[in-house]
């Protein structure tokens, strides 16, 4: 009969053997999708340079180096976010919001109030509080992050014009024009805030156990739980922290415009969370860093700087970031049979 | 080995300890001791209530009658946290690391508080350590720097006793702690797993006592000073591990055999000359290899193993959730590397009713009679529009015919007790027009009546023709139902029985090679 059972160790490997060999691919193929995003860097701007007019220059990486900025601050934030499996639509209106609020709050053309610094900080606590509700919304009322924010930053938008009626404020602020026309060696003092940003998140991703409990979160939450740590608690931290860095870049953003406009905002977000997952995060939580944020915010960047060195028109450069979004998901995600996508 | 000692104080003890799932008892009265500086083995077949006991001790699950005692004390404990604190530590089959955190990360994980000052964690002082946790089990050669990714398996699975036994141990400063191990060796190599047996031993010879599960009887035998055998749910007897052989164990673990006549093995067909599926040297990468056999028009072939052994797996390729790495299928006279999805599978007459039936097997918001008619909805159309006329009049028909109990066959099919779901879904595989039925576990979690009608139904449709591969709940369904017992064991499919109505095999002969 054909029912014969099949010969007991046959081939070189136990069943186990083959297990542990199967892990060990799966490790080897981690680590060789961990170096993809510097691959594309280095590669994109090598291209740049030699084939697109204007790149290597000092006033273009100047340049490169302003356009990264808010990108960057608003990764800061929302990196955290995305590796708990999260994300944040809000950002952009938290911008918007806050960039408005400032220019009220410092003295300006509008209104008769004058408290300075201590304008700008309360709009950065006013920001954190927005990202606090989503994250309370969020982990109390279970309700989906990215239905919350979207949300929030519907709210939050509306806010934000209703704060200045229509017509936005001219600030008289000394403070404006100092930072935002303000360089060492040619390089903006925004610049340096934002990487200054930046690398507090990095200290953040490095040095405490709030960052370890993200990753935790984002790879398997159960075993958290059962650690006795306070899950709920680390998300809504993860949301504060976001909207904070998006408040910082609506501060960054007042600055540079000496006014505040809800759409100041407009555009972030799609550039942002291309740029993370390009650098290597997954939708889906469980894998991003700082580093890997910075590498994709400055692809982006980059591949945005040549499409207007070339003089390409905005509406393609539009969809190119689409073309590039959509790529970079389908190429990291892990494919399963058994996994449904909705 | 151990010789026999002056008596050593009981550090653990379960009195009465059931647990009840509704009017399903997964564990009933069950009494267990575990002494301070021993190892005491569990064993049995699939669902006989090791898994459910331990849960129960590690604070997963609460026991629903019983009492259990620590160090004499009452114990009771509402989550694994509580447990640890009392000095009970479990470490579970699936890995509970994270995998992007290190070593030490993990070992550490939720309790960051000793190594932080003004907020800043120490990595040097958490690696420092996580090397003594490490050294603590023997396993001072991992280096706590490293990332759970870039460990091997088995060094994976030393990290968490590691971080279980730290927590634990730091937990009760001084005092016996509990560990239970399930099924820590499944994944192991001969050399991984001895080093487990010894570090094992070394951590009852400083007065800790484990609780060891697994499905290896040889393992058991070397490894515990004692053994406890489960069956059905309930205790079926303790030995001294000195006393004991495999032999033994095997006739305490097997139940009663039922009578022919609850599984209606006089309507067992006699093996019928066509072939409905050839399965050729099917291998999955890790999980099974070249698994051979022709399954018969008619028949019941089960497909038994313990947990592990690949059964399942086999199962999931063959009605098209998961690709083979090599091998062949014929099916209808076509060859098949593999099928593509399980809708390829169900176009060539294979349907899967799958195991979890509330989340996998019917769509809750639909009607009894759309959940019927899902796999088939041509059979409702004319020109390309369904009837609902049609559907409704089709899917009263099996209700008829299979006896279902409902009110109207508009009603949404939550409405359904387990066994009457189960049946819709065996319309739905009758209405499909399926020839071959992968049947996964169809009557876990149904009372006896309605068990009774399923297996009725299982030889309808065999009576058909139909054939049926079938992964069962207990040895004693599996060689009542099946005219074939296919044996695997580690991923090979090992033996095959013969299984005819007057001469059925024992179940000792067949746990002797699942085991």
């Amino acid at each position: 009969m054909a029912n014969s059972a099949s010969l007991p160790g046959r081939g070189d490997l136990t069943i186990a053997e083959e297990f542990a060999q199967k892990i060990a691919d799966e490790r080897r193929h981690n680590q060789l999708m961990q170096m993809v995003p510097g691959i594309i860097l280095a590669s994109f701007a090598v291209l740049a340079s030699l084939f697109v007019g204007g790149f290597f220059t000092v006033t273009n990486a100047i340049n490169i180096l302003n356009q990264i900025s808010i990108p960057l601050i608003l990764a800061t934030g929302i990196t955290n976010v995305i590796i708990i499996g999260g994300i944040d639509l809000s950002i952009e209106g938290v911008m918007g919001f806050c960039a408005s609020i400032v220019t009220l709050l410092v003295l300006n053309k509008k209104n008769s109030m004058d408290l300075g610094v201590l304008g700008m900080a309360l709009t950065v606590a006013a920001g954190t509080f927005i990202g606090f509700v989503t994250g309370v919304l969020h982990v109390k009322m279970r309700i989906p992050s990215f239905m919350v924010s979207f949300g929030m930053g519907s709210v939050i938008t509306g806010f934000g014009i209703m704060s200045y009626g229509g017509k936005p404020a001219t600030v008289e602020y000394a403070l404006f024009p100092a930072i935002s026309q303000g360089s060492i060696l040619g390089i903006p003092y925004l610049s340096f805030m934002a990487l200054g940003i930046f690398l507090v998140g990095c200290f953040i991703q490095k040095y405490t156990a709030f960052a370890r409990a993200i990753y935790a979160i984002g790879d398997n939450e159960g075993v958290l739980r059962s650690t006795g740590v306070n899950v709920d608690w680390v998300k809504i931290k993860a949301f504060a922290w976001c909207a904070c860095c998006a408040s910082l870049a609506g501060l960054f953003g007042a600055i540079r415009l000496n006014r505040g406009e809800v759409i100041i905002g407009q555009g972030n977000l799609f550039t942002t969370i291309t740029a993370l997952v390009v650098g290597g995060a997954s939708l889906a939580g469980g894998k991003g860093g700082m580093l890997e944020s910075l590498v994709g915010v400055v692809i982006v960047v980059i591949i945005q700087n040549c499409m207007i060195l070339l003089g390409i028109n905005p509406y393609i450069q539009e969809a190119v970031k689409g073309v590039i979004i959509i790529l970079a998901v389908a190429l990291s995600v892990t494919r399963g049979k058994k996994d449904f996508v909705k | 080995m151990s010789q026999s000692e002056p008596e050593k104080p009981v550090l653990f003890s379960a009195e009465r300890l059931s647990r009840y799932y509704g009017d399903f008892g997964a564990l009933r009265e069950v009494d267990l001791t575990v002494k301070e500086g021993e190892i005491v083995g569990l064993i049995g077949e699939n669902g006989a209530g090791k898994s459910t006991l331990l849960k129960m001790i590690a604070g997963v699950e609460q026991p629903t009658a019983g009492q259990m005692f620590m160090q004499g004390r009452p114990y009771s404990c509402r989550t694994p946290l509580d447990a640890n604190v009392q000095g009970v530590g479990m470490v579970f089959q699936e890995q509970a690391l994270i995998r992007n955190l290190t070593v030490a990360q993990n070992i550490f994980l939720g309790r960051e508080d000793h190594f932080r000052r003004h907020g800043v964690i120490s990595w040097q002082r958490m690696n420092a350590a996580a090397a003594r946790a490490l050294a603590a089990i023997g396993m001072g050669s991992i280096p706590p720097e490293k990332k759970i990714w870039d460990l091997n398996f088995a060094s994976r699975q030393m990290v968490e006793i590691a971080k279980v036994f730290d927590i634990v141990s730091t937990a009760n400063p001084g005092e016996s702690s509990l560990i239970l191990l399930d099924e820590p060796t499944s994944v192991l190599n001969e050399a991984e797993c001895q080093l487990l047996f010894q570090e094992t031993r070394r951590l009852r010879d400083e007065g800790h006592a484990i609780i060891f599960v697994s499905h290896r009887l040889n393992e058991v035998l070397a490894l515990t000073d004692r053994i406890y055998v489960f069956k059905d749910g309930t205790g079926a007897g303790e030995v001294k591990t000195q006393e004991a052989d495999a032999q033994i164990l095997y006739r305490m673990m097997v139940g009663h055999a039922t009578t022919g006549q609850y599984y209606k093995t006089e309507r067992q067909n006699l093996r019928e000359p066509e072939v409905a599926l050839r399965v050729r040297d099917i291998s999955l990468k890790g999980i099974f290899r070249e698994v051979t056999f022709d399954l018969h028009q008619g028949e019941v072939l089960g497909l038994c193993g313990v947990e592990g052994s690949g059964n399942e797996a086999v199962c999931s390729v063959i009605c098209g959730d998961a690709s083979p790495s090599s091998g062949t299928l014929e099916v209808a006279g076509t060859t098949f590397t593999s099928f593509a999805n399980p809708a390829e599978a169900l176009r060539y007459g294979i349907l899967s009713i799958p195991k979890e039936r509330r989340e996998e097997g019917v769509i809750g918001i639909l009607s009894i009679a759309e959940n019927m008619i899902m796999s088939n909805l041509k059979a409702a159309c004319s020109a390309g529009v369904l009837s609902n006329r049609r559907v409704s009049q089709i899917a009263r028909e099996w209700v008829g015919k299979l006896r279902i109990k409902c009110g109207q066959v508009s009603d949404r099919i939550m409405r359904l007790s387990g066994g009457n779901a189960q049946k819709v879904v065996f319309a739905r595989a009758m209405i499909s027009k399926a020839r071959i039925l992968v049947l996964n576990h169809p009557t876990r979690g149904v009372d006896v009546g309605s068990k009774e009608e399923i297996y009725t139904l299982i030889r309808d449709m065999t009576n058909l023709g139909v054939a049926v591969i079938i992964l069962g709940d207990t040895l004693d369904e599996y060689i009542g139902l099946s005219s074939r017992l296919l044996v695997m064991k580690d991923g090979q499919a090992i033996r095959s029985f013969d299984c005819p109505p007057d001469a059925k095999p024992e179940q000792v002969e067949i746990i002797k090679y699942m085991m």
